[in-house]
């Protein structure tokens, strides 16, 4: 007698609650007599909330009015996003002359323009392409933004990044499309791939020459209308801030974490102290002493505007948060990268540059996202000591006389703005480390 | 020295290293840190010179004796005596720093508890409120604090009902309002003998930490069990209460009453106050949150397999096994968490609470001058409170750091 079974037996299927909706809600829903009192108070919040949500803003609310009164004539109990539309270019750039207004968007179109390539297959030096982000960019923004006389200094700058951003844009189309780099299509272009290194060489610096002869020439010639520093506001000079905060964060975090990383007493008592008194205080508190002690901090005479104090001040204060986002990141480095560095003869400088930063770099950039996160909110800040950000224009509109009052819809459009920016910048940062991480895992 | 195969000791060979000045390491270190000290102490130095000579030339006063001048402007809200034209710069002082503790220390408490309700909502088996957890915290989380601040003073507690049509708090009771003006409740006024009642509930405070040990000692000994915490919240009311009947002490309470357009009596909150509390717990729940949940989820699941394997219920096995081990990973960013609690609460100044920022760094430093003075005084003073928060955050550390084997 035979105990084997000859016919396969059928799988059984799968539970209830995986397969069918009622199963579903069953297991998540209402599966214990609290889980359903739970459910219950959830669909009512959920309900009441998006239904006067939706009635008060969507349904009832005003979307074209001259003033508030109107807006009380047309709806009494709905939103009046009329104020909020009227003041939509302020909100966004301040007082910037209207006319002009196109230099702000073109600063912003060329950011995207530099960076769109970090995120392009195919591209080779990218490193390159975030630092010329980093050190060129700023210069041809920051004359977009302020215009007026270029000095020589400008002039050199400002051509440097133009020249950057034409070389940028062709190498990663190239890169896109023939995955060589454009170094390599000059040196095929003009038939030297059997020249020596040296010719090659200088084949490409003298190309670089031509090219930086022939902007600088060109843009000697263009000038735009000089902006006040005063007339800058909104979106953009959030931006701004937050952004010059960011950048030099970095530069000045890595060296402020060194130091708290030296074996060099006095180095390491002085970042340390430098660190802690920035991060012991509030935001607020630096701001103020940039604005109070600044002015007497400089030789007699000397006066720094509103905005270069208040832009020193976010620089310190992020500087100091950034050298603990980077402290973490060089504690995560084994120590046998450190002894490796050495045994192949790399000093203390060509260790951190070759060997340790890249690889601590690549594990902090979803924290240094995160900080970019928390200085794009901490800049509001300016707003209490009078510079005119996002906050300070949503602000102004409950002061201005049609809209007296209006407090609730500018406030919720710049929550709304700031959650859209934030949440997505959040997502991409988890998005990054999840990426990142899969690859350490083998 | 080094022994030979024949037994004889031969000197070790000295390495044939020339000491080179220029690329000792030893020299080296010493030349960065003089030169680093050089550029730091000239920097200063400069800062320095320049502002005595900028102070010298605008004429203004320097030195501390400001402290002891009266101020001419009053405060609205103030937990200690004070009156404009007799208090001094250094009462104001006091009183900012007391207004920011008194805001911080509440928005500490209530933050906690709701943060570590969320971070356990966030957990919950229910889809729904999973959910509604995690959209709360990445709205609040999203958005900057200030414009929370602004939006909770400008668009709820300054469109609350007039006076006259307060709402009350206590369902018909009479004994708390809440009105634009802000939130009334009745205080208690104790009397003369009241202080035995406090001394009953410190004894029984006392009380409790002993049967703790003592119940912890007996359960070693002989395995039996002591209902400690239904004994210690008995002996916690029960003690204070006899005391107080017996002592015949009476605690009255002043009560507030509507007298011409403002309340008077008991005790009264700003609603800016209230608006920066509630902001403030709100935003920092969010955070706290997460941190709870990560925390929770950072305890693997073979620990809660290994304590229900030996037998522990379900509700024992989540206080003796997980809730332990999760709260060596919650407690140090909760402490960073109370740490910026105590440093954004300076944000008041937007909504015109009266902390030490908004009250000394930039009322009295209009009305006085003495900016280098003030500005110091008010970063010395968050500075103290996190140097003494994160110096508790290191002896925890220290206390329940992991010991490896």
């Amino acid at each position: 007698m035979s105990m084997v079974k000859h016919e396969k037996t059928a799988p059984r299927d799968a539970p209830l609650s995986e397969t069918t909706f009622i199963g579903w809600l069953q297991k998540n829903l209402f599966s214990s007599w609290i889980n359903t009192i739970l459910t219950i108070i959830s669909i009512y919040i959920i309900y009441s909330v998006s239904k006067s949500l939706l009635i008060w803003g969507v349904l009832d609310a005003v979307w074209v009015a001259e003033n508030r009164r109107e807006c009380f004539a047309i709806s009494k109990h709905g939103a009046c996003w009329a104020g909020v539309l009227i003041w939509f270019d302020n909100i966004f750039y301040g007082r910037f002359p209207r006319d002009q207004i196109w230099r702000v968007n073109l600063g912003g179109l060329l950011l995207v323009l530099w960076m769109a390539p970090l995120w392009l297959p195919r591209v080779k030096d990218k490193i390159f392409i975030g630092l010329s982000t980093v050190f060129l960019y700023p210069f041809l923004a920051g004359y977009l933004f302020a215009g007026g006389d270029k000095g020589i200094f400008m002039q050199v700058m400002t051509t440097g990044a133009i020249v950057c951003l034409i070389g940028n844009t062709v190498h990663s189309i190239l890169g896109m499309t023939s995955g060589r780099s454009l170094p390599e299509y000059l040196i095929a272009v003009l038939g030297k791939e059997k020249a020596s290194d040296g010719n090659q060489r200088n084949t490409l610096l003298a190309i670089l020459a031509v090219a930086y002869v022939v902007v600088y020439a060109l843009q000697m010639g263009w000038t735009v209308m000089a902006v006040p520093w005063s007339k800058w506001g909104g979106m953009h000079l959030t931006l701004v801030i937050s952004g010059i905060g960011i950048t030099s964060a970095l530069p000045g975090g890595i060296i402020l974490a060194l130091g708290r990383r030296s074996r060099l007493p006095v180095i390491r008592v002085l970042s340390v102290s430098f660190i802690e008194i920035f991060r012991s205080v509030p935001l607020i508190t630096v701001l103020f002493m940039a604005t109070t002690m600044f002015p007497l901090f400089m030789p007699e005479g000397f006066v720094l505007n509103k905005l270069v104090q208040v832009i020193i001040a976010v620089c310190l204060f992020s500087a100091c948060y950034m050298a603990e986002t980077v402290r973490a990141g060089l504690q995560a480095i084994p120590k046998g990268q450190y002894e490796a560095a050495h045994t192949i003869g790399l000093g203390y400088w060509g260790m951190m540059a070759f060997v340790v930063m890249p690889q601590a770099l690549k594990h902090m950039i979803p924290n240094i996202v995160g900080s970019f996160i928390g200085l794009l909110k901490d800049t509001t800040l300016v707003s209490i000591i009078g510079l005119f950000d996002l906050l300070g224009m949503l602000r102004a509109i409950s002061q201005d006389i049609p809209w007296r009052g209006l407090h609730h819809e500018p406030l919720i459009f710049g929550a709304a703005l700031f959650f859209v920016i934030c949440f997505a910048m959040s997502k991409y940062s988890r998005h990054l480390e999840v990426k990142l991480s899969a690859g350490e895992k083998h | 020295m080094a022994i030979d195969g024949a037994g004889k000791t031969v000197a070790t060979l000295k390495p044939k290293e020339k000491f080179d000045f220029f690329h000792d390491e030893r020299v080296r270190s010493v030349a960065y840190q003089i030169l680093t000290a050089c550029v730091v102490g000239w920097l200063a130095w400069y800062l320095i010179s320049n502002t005595a000579h900028n102070l010298q030339v605008r004429g203004m006063n320097t030195g501390f004796g400001f402290l002891s001048a009266t101020a001419g402007f009053d405060t609205d809200f103030k937990l200690i005596e004070y009156k404009p034209g007799v208090g001094t710069y250094g009462r104001i002082f006091l009183i900012g720093c007391l207004n920011t503790l008194l805001v911080s220390f509440f928005a500490i408490i209530f933050s906690t508890v709701l943060g570590f309700a969320v971070g356990v909502l966030r957990l919950s088996s229910n889809w729904l409120v999973a959910r509604l957890a995690l959209a709360y915290v990445e709205i609040v989380r999203n958005t900057p604090l200030l414009l929370q601040i602004i939006f909770w003073y400008v668009g709820v507690f300054a469109l609350l009902p007039r006076v006259k049509n307060s709402l009350d708090l206590s369902a018909g009771a009479e004994v708390a309002f809440l009105n634009n003006r802000g939130l009334y409740t009745a205080w208690p006024v104790p009397d003369d003998l009241f202080w035995m009642t406090i001394v009953a509930f410190l004894a029984a405070v006392v009380g409790v930490f002993v049967l703790r040990r003592w119940a912890h000692k007996r359960q070693d000994e002989t395995g039996k069990q002591f209902p400690i915490w239904s004994a210690s919240i008995a002996l916690l009311i029960v003690l204070p209460y006899l005391v107080y009947l017996a002592s015949g002490s009476t605690l009255n309470w002043d009560v507030p009453t509507l007298q011409g357009f403002n309340f008077a009596g008991g005790a009264a909150l700003p609603p800016a106050f209230l608006a920066l509390l509630v902001a403030l717990v709100s935003y920092h729940a969010a955070h706290l949150a997460e941190a709870v949940r990560a925390g929770i989820l950072s305890v693997e699941k073979g620990q809660t397999e290994a304590a229900l394997a030996i037998g522990l219920r379900p509700k024992k096995a989540i206080s003796l096994i997980i809730i332990p081990q999760a709260m060596r990973a919650i407690v140090p960013p909760m402490i960073s968490l109370w740490m910026n609690v105590v440093k954004n609460s300076s944000l008041a100044i937007a909504i015109g609470y009266s902390d030490v920022v908004a009250l000394f760094m930039q009322t009295a430093l209009n009305q006085a001058g003495y900016a280098v003075e003030m500005v110091g005084m008010t970063m010395a003073f968050y500075m103290f409170i996190s140097l003494s928060i994160s110096g508790v955050l290191n002896i925890y550390n220290k206390r329940v750091q992991l010991e490896e084997r």
